[in-house]
C-alpha cells in the first residue's frame, strides 16, 4: 500500500514540465518574522501588486525565530531559482553578524539582492515626566544621570535594542539596559514611569506621542515625518550622527540567474509605484526609497555599509556587558 | 447617559448588513480554526489579512475580531472532546471538561461552556464600553514588580489543579519553570540549554508542547485502555444542561466572568490567568472539592467565562493605549495600521464610528456563536461515536497540520512527537500535566518581570514588598498557601492518631 | 506485530518498583541534565542575574523535591510502576516523525497518508484496507481545507 501511495506521488511529481518562462508557478517569499509584525505588514503590502505585475501569487511564509535569522538562513539555502525569496531587514542583513556568532550565512555575499521596499524611521522617546525637553537636554541628562538611567529596549536582537545601543554610543552615556520581550510592555512601562527612556520605530511610538502620553525628542532621518511634523530631526536637534531607520528588502538566494532578479527588482519598483501601496506606507510613517534607491546595487552597498556600521558598535556593546 | 448614546452609534454601525455579515464570517472562520487542533487564529489572521485590504477599516476588524474570540470558542470544543488544548487559556478547561465527556456529559459540557462564554461576553462588552478608560489608568499601576507578584500568586493558586498529590504536582510547576529556561537569554542575549538547535534559541513552543504532552500522550494512553474510550463511545447523554446543571452554573459563571475580566486588562497578557483563577475558586469554594478533575460543571463554566470575559478585556489595553497584550493582539495592531488606523488612546476620539462600532459587534459575535455552536454540539458529541482508530489518525493529521503551519518548520513536528514521549513518562510515573503547563505558561513572563524589577530595584529583593500592590498580592499568596496545605496538615495529624 | 500490549495493563508492572520512587528519580535526573547545560552559564548577581542564575536554581529545587518523593516512596511503598505500551508509543511517534521528515520534500499528498497508515497500526483494531480509504479521503479533506478554504501556505505537493 504504502509503495502505492509513494509511486502515485512520483507520478504527480514528475509531471509538470520544468522548461517555462519565469515565474511559471506561486512564488514563496519567507517573512523571517510572525505575521502582522511591521516587517510581515511591508512584505504583504508589497507582495500582492508584485504578484499582479509577475502573473503569478506570492505566497507569505512566515519563518519567525532567533531574530529572524532562522528564516532567513532557510531561504539562503533555497535552489537558487527565484521560486523562494525572502523580506530581510536591518537585523537579518544587517546587525545579525554582530549578534549572532554561529550565523550560518553572510548577508554580503550569500544573496542575490532585488531591492530595498520601504525604511521606517527611528524615534527617540522618553517617559512624559522626563526632565529634558529637546535632544540637547536630553543628552545632557543622560550624561549626567549615568547608570542611574534606566533605558528599555525590546529584546537583544530586536531593532530597538541595536539602534539604542548606537544611540548611546553616539552620546557616550552607560545607562542600566531593562529588557523586554516586545515594544508593547516596554511602552506600557514608559507610560507609567517605571522606564526613562527608549528608541523605537515610528510607527509603534507615534499614537503615544501624540496622546501626550511619552515625549518624542527627535527623529533619525534626514527630513521631518509627515505623522509627526513638529518632531526635529536628529540633525537638527544636534545629533547628526544618528541616523538610522529599520529597512526592509526583498532578497533572493545567491546565483539566482540575473533576469529573474531583474524581472523581481521590475516587479517590486511596479508596486512601490502603485497608490495603494505608497498610501499604506504613508500610514505606517514609512518611507519609500526612490529613484537610484530601487536598484539592485544599491541594495548590495547598503547592506555593506550596514555590516559595517553595527559590528563594531554592537561587539563592544556586548564585550562592555561581559 | 454618554455610554449609551455611544453604544446606540456603535450598534448603528455594527448593525449594517454589510457589517453583520463579516461579522458572522469571522465567527464561523474562528470556530472552525479553533476547533481543529493547531491552527490557531494568528495564523488564520495573518492569512486572512491582505483580504481584508479591500473592505472598510470598521468591516475588516469586525471580521478579525470574530475570528479571535470564535477561535476561543471552538478552542473549547477541542479541549472537551480530546483533551487538547489550543490554547494556553484551554488548559484548565480540559481538566473537567474532558472528564464530563467521559462521562457522557459531553453535550452538557459544550453547552455550558457556550452559555457560559455568551455571558461573560455579553458583560465584557458592557465592561469595555464602560470602564475601558478608567480601568486602563488602573493597570497602568502594573510594574514589573506587581507582575511578579501576580505570578507567584497565579503559582500558588495552581496547586489546586492536582487530582492527586499536591507535592507532585509542585514538583509539575518547578519543571514547566525549567523549561522556561530554555532559549536565548533575555538581557544578555546568550544562549542556553538549546544544546546547539537552532529552533531552540527562541525557547520552548508552546503548540508542540501542549499538544504534545496533552494530546498525544493522551492518545497513547487511551490506545493503551481500550475499556476506558469504549465507556465514552457508549453513552452520549443528553445534549444540553438540564435546569440543575444551569442552577449549578450561575455562580461560578458570574465569578468567572468577573475574574476573567479584570484580569483581562492587564496589559502583559493576564488574560492566560483568568481561567486558572476562576478554577482554583471554585475548587475553593466548593462543598466538594474532590468531585473537581472528575467531570465537575463548575470546573466548565467558571474557567470558560473567565477565559472569554478576559479575551474580551484583552481589547481594553489595545484600543485605549495602543499596547497588544498577546500575539493575537499584534496582529490587530498590524491589520489596523493597514487600514491607516494608528491603535491607542486617540481612537476612542478620532475614529469613534470603528471604536464603538467594534465594541457592539462583540456583542452581536456572542450571539451569533451561540446560534452557530449551539446546534452544532450534537454534531461535535456525535464525532465522539467514530471508532477510535480512526479517531486518532485524524486527531494526529490535523495536529501536524496545525503544528507545521505555526512557523511552516518541520522541526517543530518532531519537538512535538519528542514532548509526546515526555508527557508519557509523566503519565506513567503518576505526574498531572496541567500544573506543569500553567509554570510554562507564567515561567516566561516571570522571570523576565523579575529581572526587570530587580534591576529598576537595583537588586533589592524589597521592592516586592515595599510596593503596596506588589506587597498585598504576595500576603494573598502566602494566606493561600496556608490554607492549601492546612488540611493535608490535618490530614497527616489525623492519619497518625489513627495509628 | 508483535503481542505484549494486550488489554489489561493494570497487571503489568516492572518488577516491584514503586512509582513514586521512579517519578522522583526521573525529575533528579532532568535537573541534573539542566544543571550540566548550565554549568558554564554566569550566575550573575540579583542586581543583573545572568543567564545560569534561574535554571541551576530551578534545577536544585527540583532535585531536593524528587529526591524526598523518592525517598518517601522506598519508605512507604504505594503503587507499582507500569510497563509502558510500546506499540502505541512507536506507532503514533512514528507517525509524527514521518510526517515531519516528510512534508517539505513530498508536501501533504504524501505526508497526510504516510502518516496516518503508520499510525494507524498502533492499536491492534487495525484494519488495513480501511485505514488506507480513510487516510486517502482525510488527506483529500485536509487539502481542501487548509490549503483551499483557510489558505495556509502548506506544501501539497512537491516544492509547491
Amino acid at each position: 500500500m504504502k509503495k502505492f501511495v509513494l509511486a502515485a506521488a512520483m507520478a504527480v511529481l514528475s509531471g509538470p514540465a520544468f522548461a517555462q518562462a519565469y515565474p511559471a508557478r506561486p512564488i514563496t517569499m519567507i517573512v523571517p518574522f510572525a505575521a502582522g509584525g511591521p516587517t510581515d505588514i511591508v512584505a504583504r503590502v508589497v507582495a500582492e501588486p508584485m504578484s499582479k505585475t509577475l502573473g503569478q501569487t506570492i505566497v507569505i511564509e512566515n519563518v519567525a525565530g532567533a531574530g529572524g535569522t532562522t528564516g532567513i538562513t532557510r531561504a539562503a539555502g533555497a535552489p537558487a531559482d527565484g521560486y523562494m525569496i525572502m523580506m530581510g531587514h536591518m537585523g537579518t542583513h544587517g546587525a545579525a553578524p554582530a549578534l549572532y556568532p554561529n550565523l550560518k550565512y553572510d548577508p554580503t555575499k550569500d544573496f542575490a539582492p532585488v531591492g530595498l521596499a520601504a525604511g521606517t524611521p527611528i524615534v527617540i522617546v522618553g517617559q512624559k515626566n522626563h526632565p529634558a525637553n529637546n535632544l540637547k537636554e536630553f543628552i545632557d541628562w543622560a550624561k549626567k544621570q549615568g547608570d542611574k538611567s534606566n533605558h528599555a529596549h525590546a529584546g537583544v536582537g530586536s531593532v530597538s535594542h541595536s539602534t539604542g545601543i548606537l544611540l548611546n554610543s553616539l552620546m557616550g552615556t552607560k545607562p542600566t539596559f531593562i529588557p523586554y520581550t516586545g515594544t508593547g510592555p516596554a511602552l506600557n512601562d514608559m507610560m507609567s514611569g517605571q522606564v526613562d527612556y527608549m528608541t523605537d520605530q515610528i510607527v509603534n511610538v507615534v499614537s503615544q506621542v501624540q496622546a501626550g502620553t511619552i515625549k518624542a525628542f527627535a527623529i533619525a532621518t534626514p527630513a521631518r515625518s509627515p505623522a509627526l511634523p513638529n518632531l526635529p530631526t536628529t540633525k537638527e536637534a544636534g545629533l547628526p550622527e544618528y541616523e538610522v531607520s529599520a529597512w526592509n528588502a526583498i532578497f533572493a538566494p545567491k546565483g539566482t540567474p540575473a533576469d529573474v532578479v531583474a524581472k523581481l527588482n521590475d516587479a517590486l519598483v511596479k508596486s512601490l509605484d502603485d497608490a495603494g501601496v505608497k498610501k499604506r506606507m504613508d500610514d505606517l510613517g514609512a518611507v519609500m526609497p526612490q529613484g537610484a534607491e530601487r536598484s539592485s546595487a544599491a541594495l548590495q552597498k547598503l547592506v555593506e555599509s550596514e555590516v559595517a556600521r553595527w559590528t563594531p558598535v554592537l561587539k563592544a556593546a556586548a564585550a562592555a556587558a561581559k | 447617559m454618554d455610554l449609551f448614546s455611544n453604544l446606540a452609534q456603535g450598534f448603528g454601525v455594527a448593525f449594517t448588513l454589510q457589517n453583520v455579515f463579516l461579522c458572522f464570517i469571522g465567527c464561523m472562520i474562528g470556530t472552525l480554526v479553533g476547533v481543529l487542533p493547531g491552527v490557531g487564529p494568528v495564523a488564520t489572521i495573518a492569512m486572512l489579512l491582505p483580504i481584508t485590504f479591500g473592505l472598510d477599516p470598521t468591516g475588516a476588524l469586525i471580521m478579525l475580531a470574530g475570528i479571535y474570540y470564535g477561535a476561543q470558542y471552538g478552542g473549547s470544543t477541542t479541549a472537551i472532546l480530546v483533551n487538547i488544548p489550543g490554547e494556553a487559556t484551554a488548559v484548565v478547561t480540559t481538566l473537567d471538561g474532558h472528564q464530563m465527556a467521559k462521562q457522557g456529559r459531553a453535550g452538557v459540557a459544550l453547552g455550558i461552556a457556550a452559555l457560559g462564554s455568551f455571558f461573560a461576553g455579553c458583560v465584557a462588552t458592557i465592561f469595555i464600553a464602560a470602564l475601558g478608560q478608567p480601568l486602563t489608568r488602573l493597570a497602568q499601576l502594573f510594574g514589573p514588580a506587581e507582575y511578579f507578584s501576580l505570578m507567584v500568586m497565579g503559582l500558588v493558586f495552581s496547586t489546586v489543579l492536582a487530582r492527586g498529590s499536591i507535592f507532585k504536582a509542585l514538583l509539575m510547576v518547578f519543571l514547566g519553570l525549567l523549561l522556561d529556561t530554555v532559549g536565548t537569554d533575555l538581557e544578555t542575549g546568550q544562549e542556553r540549554m538549546t544544546l546547539g538547535i537552532q529552533q531552540l534559541s527562541d525557547g520552548v513552543d508552546f503548540a508542540p508542547l501542549a499538544m504534545g504532552i496533552f494530546g498525544f500522550a493522551e492518545i497513547i494512553r487511551n490506545l493503551e485502555n481500550p475499556e476506558a474510550r469504549d465507556v465514552v463511545r457508549g453513552k452520549i447523554g443528553r445534549l444540553l444542561p438540564s435546569l440543575s446543571d444551569i442552577r449549578q452554573s450561575v455562580k461560578p459563571v458570574l465569578r468567572g466572568t468577573f475574574i476573567g475580566g479584570l484580569l483581562g486588562i492587564l496589559p502583559g497578557n493576564g488574560a492566560v490567568l483568568g481561567p486558572f483563577a476562576s478554577y482554583t475558586i471554585e475548587k475553593k469554594l466548593a462543598k466538594d472539592p474532590s468531585r473537581f478533575g472528575k467531570g465537575a460543571i463548575e470546573g466548565v463554566a467558571g474557567p470558560e467565562s473567565a477565559n472569554n470575559a478576559g479575551a474580551q478585556t484583552a481589547f481594553i489595553p489595545l484600543l485605549t493605549l495602543g499596547i497588544p497584550p498577546n500575539a493575537v493582539m499584534a496582529l490587530m495592531v498590524g491589520a489596523m495600521t493597514i487600514h491607516g488606523i494608528i491603535p491607542g488612546p486617540q481612537v476612542m476620539t478620532k475614529n469613534p464610528d470603528l471604536f464603538w462600532g467594534m465594541i457592539a459587534s462583540m456583542w452581536i459575535g456572542n450571539a451569533m456563536l451561540v446560534i452557530i455552536n449551539l446546534p452544532l454540539v450534537g454534531m461535535w458529541v456525535k464525532l465522539l461515536k467514530v471508532p477510535y482508530r480512526l479517531m486518532f489518525p485524524a486527531i494526529l493529521i490535523f495536529c501536524c497540520i496545525g503544528i507545521y503551519s505555526i512557523n511552516n518548520s518541520a522541526e517543530d513536528v518532531y519537538f512535538t512527537a519528542f514532548f509526546a514521549l515526555v508527557g508519557y513518562v509523566l503519565i506513567k510515573l503518576g505526574y498531572e500535566p496541567a500544573p506543569m503547563l500553567l509554570g510554562f505558561v507564567l515561567g516566561k513572563l516571570m522571570e523576565e518581570k523579575l529581572r526587570q524589577a530587580l534591576i529598576l530595584s537595583r537588586g533589592n529583593f524589597m521592592t516586592f514588598v515595599e510596593r503596596p500592590i506588589s506587597g498585598v498580592l504576595l500576603a494573598v499568596a502566602v494566606l493561600m498557601l496556608i490554607v492549601a496545605l492546612l488540611p493535608s496538615i490535618n490530614k497527616k495529624r489525623e492519619a497518625a492518631f489513627q495509628e | 506485530m508483535t503481542d505484549h500490549d494486550t488489554t489489561a495493563p493494570q497487571a503489568r508492572t516492572v518488577g516491584r518498583v514503586p512509582e513514586d520512587f521512579a517519578a522522583g528519580l526521573f525529575l533528579v535526573l532532568i535537573g541534573a541534565f539542566f544543571i550540566w547545560q548550565a554549568w558554564k552559564l554566569p550566575l550573575g548577581s540579583l542586581r543583573a542575574m545572568g543567564p545560569g542564575m534561574l535554571p541551576t536554581s530551578i534545577a536544585v529545587i527540583m532535585i531536593a523535591g524528587g529526591a524526598l518523593l523518592a525517598a518517601a516512596a522506598i519508605v512507604k511503598g504505594g503503587n507499582l510502576l507500569t510497563r509502558p505500551h510500546v506499540r502505541g508509543l512507536f506507532f503514533v511517534l512514528g507517525g509524527i516523525v514521518l510526517f515531519g521528515l516528510t512534508i517539505r520534500s513530498f508536501g501533504l499528498i504524501v505526508a497526510g497518508p504516510l502518516s496516518m497508515i503508520f499510525a494507524s497500526f498502533a492499536t491492534d483494531e487495525v484494519r488495513p484496507t480501511e485505514a488506507v480509504i480513510f487516510a486517502a479521503a482525510m488527506t483529500a479533506f485536509c487539502i481542501f481545507l487548509f490549503k483551499f478554504a483557510l489558505g495556509l501556505p502548506i506544501p501539497v505537493v512537491a516544492f509547491m
